[in-house]
């Protein structure tokens, strides 16, 4: 029983550290431009397929697959935008539309290169760490140490530099920003690159543990929704502190019940959130 | 002198739709039969794709689970055609149940639909923004989820059979003119509503929540109420799609269909009812007649990871971006530039 605790803390803590990143990405894009992103689950399976060809297919080492990944995921995120989102941003119903079709079109595409087979970014590291009794691979502690070092970083890039104050000027009052000279355009491509590096940098953390398949981006998309519901629709340190309250339970729920109850357990969590407190924990204003 | 114009147009309209009307009755005497079935499931499934628009294209609400009420609508009447499917579960009284003649069936898998949708809509649409598209995008993976859960009832990946006795027609032209009935009277209705001062209302809170509100029509209300037709419908359809095709399985659910039902209704225009029906029918005849055979044949000449879905996707996504307005509007518009 104890082992079990251990296990759900240990375990759920790793989970929850790669979905806060996912999450705090899919917040964001919304909080500045008010834009759901239905792709941005595709971003995560992506970046995380972008660093399996690197590593598998070109032989590159993976420290520098990651980050190529990553950066590259941020490019077709900022592609997307410019592309699809950037002409509609106004027709929100349009968004939501050409997204969704995005991510299926991604998984279409995967899964006819790829195959409907789990594959595996290599480990960063090997080797195992105990904690107590728990054996705990190291890699996943790794993750979570990246984990934890992206969301600082993006901390500190939101509340310190320029760039992300002018970021977080757009999010808070965008017609004030463009008066002030806020390029909006340009900050919502930065906020695209930056809220995909943050599903990227998840994906590769990710696949680094588990085994990703082209369908895991709708999965990954369902949790940020629970997660972002949860911590307010738009407020990135809600969606940080709710990806571990949502983790902790999912964790809980599929060492205790299996995996097949997971879709249930985000429903149900969505709607005991909708019914409760639907403004989230730190919701902000539409 | 509005009136005037309207009124003239109307008579337009009527004229095209009579026409429409004879041309879509009088299939089964110039078209072979494999086509004839198609035909009838694309009937069907134009009322999902109008069903659909009365919600999203009215009301503005985005629902991106319409596929979990065709689901519930399938289910329903298929367990309620084959009630031995509850044996050793625990609703193992319900096998004793009296088969309902098919008519029955299918109003009942449109209405237990419509009662899921009152319980998602009561938590969803009472909120502002964008929950009510975030849950119902979850929905289906949910619904889909207990076909496997509960594999007993359901039947799992396989789903199962309702029997061939009870198919809505013997005959493939038979099952074809049901399914048209079945649309005509769908279509009937929801046109009557969408025109009605109910309509207005949809479209007032399409336009500007907030000023509807203020002028004192009850949002939340009459959201619930697009939303309680438009679910009614889409499980009137998939209660008539399994006793069409007389199978049921997870398919019903699916998110490959969901895509189907909203390329169909962008293509011919958000909130039109007239555009879904004729995108409803060409989309889903090109899905399922010419476009993966051609497809597959030009992919197996030049080898792109590209399907016939894929090709749907990209319509949908190009369609979105440069005529967000739907088809038929941007000729239109071009035209009268």
């Amino acid at each position: 029983m104890l082992e079990l605790v251990l296990r759900i803390i240990v375990y759920g803590t790793v989970v929850s550290g790669i979905w806060a990143l996912v999450a705090s990405g899919f917040t964001l894009i919304f909080g500045v431009g008010r834009m759901l992103n239905f792709a941005h689950g595709s971003l995560f399976v992506l970046s995380a397929y972008f660093g399996i060809v690197l590593t598998k297919e070109l032989g590159v080492n993976p420290y520098l697959s990651f980050i190529i990944a990553v950066l590259l995921v941020g490019v077709v995120g900022v592609g997307i935008y410019k592309v699809t989102i950037s002409p509609i941003r106004h027709h929100e119903v349009m968004v939501i539309i050409v997204t969704l079709a995005i991510a299926l079109l991604v998984e279409q595409i995967l899964l006819l290169i790829f195959g409907d087979y789990g594959t595996s970014f290599p480990s960063l590291v090997k080797g195992i760490v105990r904690i107590g009794e728990l054996p705990v691979p190291t890699k996943r502690i790794v993750s979570l140490i990246v984990a934890i070092i992206t969301l600082i970083l993006l901390e500190i890039f939101i509340n310190k530099t320029k760039t992300g104050k002018s970021i977080m000027a757009s999010a808070q009052d965008m017609e004030a920003a463009t008066l002030m000279g806020i390029n909006v355009e340009k900050v919502f491509m930065l906020t695209m690159f930056v809220s995909s590096v943050l599903a990227g940098v998840g994906g590769l953390l990710y696949s680094q543990i588990f085994s990703i398949k082209p369908e895991v981006a709708v999965k990954a998309l369902i949790y940020a929704f629970a997660i972002v519901i949860l911590g307010g629709l738009g407020s990135v340190r809600g969606s940080i502190v709710a990806s571990f309250i949502v983790g902790y339970i999912l964790i809980t729920v599929t060492s205790l019940f299996g995996a097949r109850w997971s879709e249930f357990t985000m429903l149900l969590t969505i709607i005991a959130i909708l019914i409760v407190r639907p403004r989230g924990l730190f919701g902000v204003e539409e | 002198m509005m009136r005037l114009a309207d009124r003239s147009l109307d008579i337009n309209k009527m004229i095209v739709i009579a026409v429409a009307f004879v041309l879509a009755a009088t299939i089964p005497f110039y078209v072979p039969d494999a086509f004839v079935y198609l035909i009838g499931l694309t009937f069907l499934f134009i009322i999902l794709a109008v069903s659909w628009d009365v919600m999203v294209g009215y009301t503005g609400q985005v629902n991106l689970g319409h596929t979990v009420f065709v689901g519930i609508g399938a289910y329903t009447a298929a367990l309620l055609q084959v009630p031995s499917r509850f044996q050793g579960s625990s609703l193992e009284f319900l096998t004793s149940m009296p088969q309902p003649p098919i008519f029955i069936s299918i109003i009942a898998g449109g209405v237990a639909a419509a009662i899921i949708g009152l319980g998602i809509g009561i938590i969803t649409l009472r909120l502002k923004g964008y929950y009510f598209a975030l849950v119902t995008a979850v929905l289906p993976l949910v619904f889909m989820q207990t076909t496997f859960v509960w594999s007993g009832i359901f039947g799992g990946e396989e789903g199962f059979s309702i029997g061939l006795e009870r198919v809505l027609a013997e005959t493939v032209v038979g099952r074809f003119y049901a399914a048209f009935i079945i649309m005509v009277i769908s279509l009937a209705i929801m046109l009557y509503v969408v025109n009605s001062s109910l309509g207005l209302k949809f479209k007032a809170i399409r336009e500007d929540q907030e000023a509807a509100e203020a002028a004192g029509i009850d949002t939340v209300k009459y959201k619930l109420v697009a939303f309680i037709i438009s679910s009614f419908f889409g499980g009137i359809a998939g209660a008539a799609m399994i006793h069409y095709r007389i199978t049921v399985s997870p398919d019903v659910y699916g998110i490959p269909l969901m895509l189907l039902i909203i390329l169909a209704t962008v293509i011919g225009g958000l909130g039109t009812i007239y555009g879904s029906i004729i995108g409803g029918f060409l989309i889903y005849l090109a899905k399922y007649w010419w476009l993966r055979e051609i497809i597959d044949k030009v992919m197996q000449a030049v080898h792109l990871p590209i399907n016939d879905e894929v090709i749907l996707y990209i319509i949908l996504i190009i369609i979105g971006v440069a005529m967000p307005g739907g088809v038929y509007q941007e000729i239109k518009k071009r035209i009268k530039r």
